[in-house]
């Protein structure tokens, strides 16, 4: 075919190219981009060719090498069309079988689809998969169906029609104005309003004018521009071409990485195609318009991507920016007038063309239109290229686009513009994105990168990852650019090592403002924000690189011994007990545990187990049971008639009173006595133990392991003293008075939060914690038939529990989020479930119905998920109407507790914060009162049984430096760990799944508060051990 | 060119269009610091010279931005004097603490504006470069470890001499100056004329006839015209103790604007050669034997005047013939055809140039 010479030429090309089309023809289009070419999508076309033509289907079926479907995780992709069913992950073996039912049959292979990481349902259509479902797709609408190397499969998707249309219809200032008011802005990173740019190029004088296309990509982790041009060139040129065609240009340039191979093919072979057929070239379209494309590849420089730099490298110069003004627009290219747009913006070019500014303007936000390509990476379940319009909010592209993050694992932060941009916490889920709310958050939009981060990403961490980019990519030309990013990325490596100072955080903050104030251009104007947000956002894990020595996502190598003993709040060396266990050494697995926590008993039944969050064996399949090996240890460990093996320090004379033998208090008592101080406990309960006896019931924590591991506390001179409350009768100014040198405050939270709704002082209800406190003092409580627990956390699984085993027929358990945002354990859910204890989520009670002082029901109304709330999930929003009654003649609400210090009096220095809390230093837990400390719940507010125990170690330390007169803070996190002499025995290694835990049979649990979980075998404990890794060798 | 008016730290202030902030600030009696600037070419690189500029979100480097009417500039402000602190104390990071020794001590861009905003350190110790000093070529000495990447070096190589020898290596921290390939000036298309050393606004290039030949401030300057060509480039000779110890030209020189080339920059050791001729020597005994003696000018010229005539008139005009010099100006070249002409009266004169 010959040059195409006007709009109606096209027109009928177009019409004559659709009519051809047999609307019912089978068409396998298989990714041909890169993800799936290096995942080997070359042999699966190859493989679909030879297959129809060995059933001679070799003309009836087509196989289309596609440009990039933008689900690259999945690939190769291929999807079968008309009836669009995806196959993911497809091999060359698969495809006889393809063929066979799908193709000739028309069957679904059951075993191919796609299965949603979110649901676990299997998904047969491409638009049904949810990370395409919820996409809004413009730019990247026909990557998927198109080949990329033929221009009349781009003409007969109605490609070349908005050059025809400009060329034709149009004056360069309409088209200008179209751009303008379609509200396009730069899609490469900055935002400038794509018409603006345009007119001040047109409104340039000049013989020679230059449209540049920007394809220098280079985010880590974003490759949309590669995509688009891999996959649509003609797009980009289209694009380009009407650009040229608005502000007078006859010249253009591509920019595209020489590391981009196939886009530069694509790229060269499409602009070949267009001239060819007079769509680029001298009078385009017949309309006596001249526009040439030349592509010049580029050596992979991140400062390429600046215009100025850009420019200077076209022009064969070294890629180093200038100082703007002149702008591109007056005096660019070769000093003419030029226009310089990303990739994406071209591609959008011609879309508002055809469909008009309105249409455009109608998608997005207020100052941000249109759509917006985002590469979705790091720890989420679906990556790939999303595309959706601007204002969705982050949570919709992590969550219902991206399936979440894997593993079950939280979302902490993520960083949206590549190493330019910021990060952006939970807290910010619900943010609409756009240019402007991302910039009042210190992030950017960018090109689009977005890389998820969950609890095992260090923000310190990730600053680094990123500074050190934009140090080696810095061109070296400004001074705050090439030598400020050099010393805030020494920082940073220092602070990651375990050497930061008090004053880095100081000094990176003083670099990181000058840095982005003076810099040149915009690559050392923006390479603080990493560093910035992360501060901003995540500072708690900078001070606790410098001040704890401690990487709280256990990354940091020069701090970690092992991820397990380094997440844990009292640092227990579990690989090294785990290591004992697995020679059979359950004795002295138990020594080594007591050596830093006195409970292994308890802890080894109720520890919330942070360590197996953060186990590398859980990224292979499930976590070392370290808990439950614990336990083991506990149990099968501990020696009749031993009373101790832990060294104690010479006999002290200070004396240390504690008030509270929750486990914050035992665990200071246990490392003070350890030190040679005589320890008494101050308890205001009849038993000892805290939460840990009056919050925590039986059935999870047997009163005989609870004795027992306190009596390991009391061997060693520990005096415990029952029924003695501090307050009015016995005041702190008393105990030092009569001699104790010390006080540490650990009294614990135990007052419950109630509901505040109507109805809530019938009989019959109660607050979560005061319930449990009645049933673990064997008091009389008066439970129902017919129970409901209002709360999500593991206090009102425990309530629930309880409830059924005092008798109650039913059990109902209302909270007003989704299941998986229930914060208690996991294990704990299932165990309740099991126990036919039913779960109503999405569930809030209203009022509290009463008849003659008793409860009658339980008046819920239904709520939905709206948008993300400060917490980082879905808020509930109560539907309207859906008012519901449950009846229940006993309410338990347990939706939290405080804690109640009334011995508190103004002047002595103590201070609580407005939650009740106390005031003290987060490393030495000093109050404000010389020779008080506070530990524990009164000080974390609610926490964790582990938490409390290292919080009362932290307190020991403190009080143990303070009577000895030295400094609280200094060089306390300076011990270093050796691993047990144990070597690595790879014969050793056991490759099996995590074992289960016996169980009492449910059967045998109502009515009986006797332990469900029944503890590993030896044999089970010694298989489980050698499933660890030993991240601790690794040194 | 249209004029523009704006103000600067208050003072109102008019300048043509095209000047830089800087520029313009000058002319008001406003000194901006600045290290990376010379006259005339600007690369906006160093930062020192940052300002504030009303409606710019960032500071302004103002050797680079272009005046503008109704602009509101500012040039001492709290945020402007601790960027350039700042850059002098990023710069110091990576910058050896000799100045004690430093052949540039005195003349030296850093130490100056490190004493004008009392920076006497740097706070952000980290990797420091240890390059070797480059001693390949006779004339000066590189040393890159105080080499503070202003560019001054290149845009002396490159837009002022347009010899393009030496360029931007590298990226990042690893940015240094370097001929093509990193090699060796002289494997370049280097002309050692030293225009780099004369831009460079520290220690990081010094003429090796300077060093340990005196401080500074004790250097004479005495200015005279280049000997070598015709050009006539004026030389400001640093002298001590009667001994010339390097040769520069200021930049507002009428001929060569700044410029020299290798022999009137480097080329001048003969001023202190034993064997230099003082006096004209008139010879004694016979021809080929060796033996001068001293005479004073009248005598010698006498004696040349005497013996042309002789010639003259024993041989005629067409027997003497005259060869003159390019080192001689256009002037004295002229003269010289003149006096053969028309005083010995032949055509037989020619120049070295025609060679």
């Amino acid at each position: 075919m010959g040059k195409i010479t006007g709009r109606e030429e096209l027109d009928r090309l177009h019409e004559s190219l659709r009519e051809k089309e047999d609307p019912n023809a089978v068409c396998i289009t298989v990714c041909g981009g890169t993800g799936c070419t290096a995942l080997g999508s070359q042999p699966v076309g190859e493989a679909f060719s030879d297959e129809l033509s060995k059933r001679g289907l070799g003309d009836k079926v087509f196989v289309k090498k596609t440009g990039c479907h933008g689900f690259c995780e999945q690939g190769p992709v291929v999807v079968i069309l008309p009836s669009e069913i995806f196959y993911p992950h497809v091999a060359p073996e698969d495809v006889p079988e393809i063929v066979e039912k799908t193709v000739i049959n028309s069957e679904v292979i059951d075993r191919l689809l796609y299965v949603d990481p979110a649901s676990g349902r299997k998904i047969v259509y491409d638009n049904e998969v949810p990370f395409y479902a919820r996409q809004q797709r413009l730019v990247l609408r026909d990557n998927g169906r198109l080949d990329p190397t033929d221009i009349y499969d781009y003409i007969r998707y109605d490609g070349y029609r908005a050059l025809s249309k400009a060329l034709s219809g149009m004056t360069p200032e309409q088209v200008i104005d179209e751009v303008e008011q379609s509200g396009l802005r730069g899609r490469g990173g900055a935002g400038f309003p794509t018409g603006r740019k345009w007119r001040l190029a047109r409104a340039s004088k000049g013989d020679l004018k230059y449209v540049v296309c920007n394809g220098d990509e280079g985010d880590p982790g974003a490759f949309m521009d590669r995509s688009v041009m891999e996959g649509n060139p003609h797009l980009v040129l289209e694009g380009m071409a009407v650009a040229a065609f608005a502000i007078g240009a006859s010249v253009g340039y591509i920019y595209v990485r020489a590391e981009y191979p196939l886009a530069v093919a694509n790229l060269k072979l499409a602009i070949i195609e267009a001239e060819k057929l007079g769509l680029l070239g001298e009078n385009i379209l017949g309309s006596g318009f001249n526009f040439e494309v030349r592509i010049k590849e580029g050596a992979g420089a991140f400062v390429c991507g600046e215009e100025t730099a850009l420019m200077a490298s076209i022009e064969g110069k070294i890629g180093r920016p200038r100082p703007r003004p002149p702008f591109p627009a007056q005096a660019g290219l070769w000093g003419k007038p030029t226009n310089i747009n990303n990739v994406e913006t071209y591609a959008t070019v011609p879309h508002i063309i055809i469909n008009g500014s309105g249409w455009y303007a109608g998608l997005g936000t207020g100052t941000s239109k249109g759509t917006k390509i985002f590469s979705l990476t790091g720890k989420v379940n679906n990556t790939g290229l999303v595309e959706v319009p601007m204002g969705s909010s982050l949570g919709e592209l992590v969550y219902d686009i991206g399936g979440g993050i894997p593993r079950g694992r939280k979302f902490k932060a993520a960083q949206t513009g590549g190493p330019s941009g910021g990060c952006i916490p939970a807290e910010y889920l619900g943010l609409a994105i756009d240019y402007e709310s991302l910039a009042k958050i210190g992030s950017i939009v960018g090109s689009g990168g977005l890389v998820v981060m969950d609890q095992s990403t260090c923000m310190v961490d990730i600053a680094r990852f990123f500074l050190t980019f934009t140090q080696s990519e810095s061109c070296g030309k400004c001074t705050p650019c090439r030598l400020g990013t050099k010393r805030m990325l020494e920082i940073l490596t220092r602070i990651t090592k375990g050497e930061g100072t008090e004053s880095d955080v100081e000094a990176l903050i003083e670099l990181a403002e000058k840095v982005k104030d003076s810099s040149l251009c915009g690559l050392g104007q923006t390479a603080p924000n990493p560093v910035l947000s992360t501060l901003k956002y995540f500072r708690d894990e900078y001070e606790a690189h410098i001040n704890e020595k401690r990487c709280p996502a256990a990354v940091c190598e020069a701090l970690v011994y092992a991820p397990c003993e380094h997440t844990c709040p009292v640092n227990v060396d579990a690989v090294g007990y785990v290591a004992l266990i697995s020679q059979g050494r359950f004795k002295e697995a138990l020594d080594l545990e007591r050596q830093r926590n006195p409970l292994a008993g308890i802890c080894g039944r109720v520890c919330t187990h942070p360590c197996e969050g953060r186990c590398r064996r859980g990224d292979i399949d499930r976590p070392v049971a370290i808990a439950a090996l614990k336990r083991a240890a506990a149990d099968y460990g501990a020696r009749a008639g031993v009373k101790t093996t832990i060294p104690i320090a010479k006999k002290r004379e200070e004396r240390v009173a504690i008030v509270g033998s929750g486990p914050a208090g035992l665990g200071a008592a246990y490392h003070l006595a350890k030190k040679g101080y005589q320890v008494t406990i101050f308890e205001a309960l009849p038993v000892a133990g805290g939460m840990l006896a009056v919050g925590i019931p039986e059935y999870r924590l047997p009163r005989k392991v609870l004795k027992a591991d306190i009596k390991f506390i009391t061997d060693l001179g520990v005096e415990i003293r029952l029924n003695s409350p501090i307050g009015d009768g016995l005041t702190i100014d008393d105990l030092f008075q009569r001699g104790y040198k010390a006080v540490l405050l650990a009294v614990g939270a135990h007052q419950g939060l109630r509901l505040g709704i109507e109805g809530e002082d019938a009989a019959g209800v109660y607050d979560g914690v005061t319930f449990l406190r009645k049933v673990n003092l064997k008091k009389k409580v008066a439970v129902g038939e017919k129970v409901a627990v209002v709360g999500g956390g593991n206090v009102a699984l425990d309530a629930a529990r309880s409830a059924l085993r005092l008798g109650a027929k039913e059990v109902t358990i209302v909270y007003r989020r989704a299941k998986e945002d229930m914060p208690a354990n996991e294990e704990e859910i299932i165990e309740a479930e099991h126990e036919n204890i039913r779960i109503l989520t999405l569930t809030a009670p209203l009022r509290i119905t009463k008849k003659g002082g008793r409860i009658e029901s339980l008046v819920c109304q239904r709520t939905e998920l709206g948008d993300y709330d400060a917490s980082g999930r879905r808020k509930p929003k109560i539907v309207s109407g859906s008012e519901f009654l449950l009846e229940v003649d006993t309410v338990i609400a347990a939706i939290g507790q405080t804690i109640s210090a009334p011995f508190l009096k103004a002047g002595d220095g103590i201070e609580a914060a407005k939650n009740g809390t106390i005031i003290a230093d987060k490393v030495t837990l000093a109050t404000g009162c010389a020779g008080v400390f506070a530990a524990g719940d009164d000080v974390m507010g609610p926490a964790t049984v582990v938490e409390a125990l290292g919080s009362g170690e932290r307190s020991a330390i403190s009080i143990d430096r303070y009577l000895r007169g030295s400094d609280l803070k200094k060089d306390r996190f300076l011990e270093k760990k050796r691993p047990v002499d144990i070597p690595w025995d790879e014969a050793n290694l056991e490759s099996g799944d995590r074992e289960e835990m016996p169980r009492l049979a449910t059967g045998e649990r109502a009515d009986s508060f006797a332990e469900t979980n029944l503890g590993y075998s030896k044999e089970a404990a010694i298989r489980e051990a050698r499933r660890c890794l030993r991240c601790d060798l690794r040194r | 060119m249209a004029t523009v008016s704006f103000t600067i730290d208050g003072k109102n202030v008019m300048a043509e269009e095209g000047t830089s902030l800087l520029e313009a600030a000058k002319s008001a009696g406003i000194e901006i610091p600045h290290l990376c600037y010379m006259e005339g070419l600007a690369t906006g690189a160093c930062r020192l010279c940052v300002v504030e500029v009303e409606g710019q979100k960032n500071l302004a480097a103002s050797c680079v931005f272009p005046v503008a009417n109704k602009l509101v500039v500012k040039t001492a402000t709290e945020r402007v004097i601790r960027a350039r602190k700042n850059v002098i104390e990023l710069l110091l990071s990576d910058h050896p603490l000799d100045c004690m020794t430093c052949e540039k001590s005195g003349a030296c861009g850093l130490e100056k504006y490190a004493y004008e905003l009392g920076v006497t350190g740097s706070r952000f110790a980290g990797e420091r470069h240890h390059y070797p000093l480059d001693d390949t070529n006779p004339f000066f000495f590189r040393d890159y470890n105080k080499c503070i990447l202003c560019g001054r070096c290149v845009l002396a190589c490159n837009d002022v001499q347009f010899v393009e020898a030496i360029n931007f290596a590298h990226r990042g921290f690893g940015c240094k100056i370097a001929a093509p390939y990193d090699r060796s000036l002289k494997d370049s298309t280097c002309i050692f004329c030293g225009q780099c050393v004369a831009s460079c606004p520290t220690g990081a290039l010094v003429e090796k006839s300077r060093c340990a030949a005196g401080r500074e401030w004790d250097l004479q300057k005495v200015t005279t015209t280049c000997s070598y060509c015709g050009v006539g480039c004026t030389l400001e000779l640093s002298v001590k103790d009667g001994r010339i110890v390097k040769v520069t030209t200021p930049a507002d020189a009428v001929v060569n604007k700044g410029r020299l080339c290798v022999k009137g920059r480097f080329g001048w050791d003969y001023v202190h050669s034993p064997e230099r001729l003082t006096a004209p020597l008139i010879r004694v005994g016979e021809k080929g034997e060796g033996k001068f003696r001293e005479a004073t000018w009248d005598e010698a010229l006498d004696l040349v005047a005497r013996k042309f005539s002789e010639i003259k008139s024993e041989s005629g005009s067409d027997s003497l013939a005259c060869l003159s010099s390019a080192k001689c100006t256009n002037e004295e070249n002229y003269l010289v055809q003149k006096f053969v002409r028309a005083v010995l009266g032949t055509n037989n004169v020619d120049h070295c140039a025609r060679l």
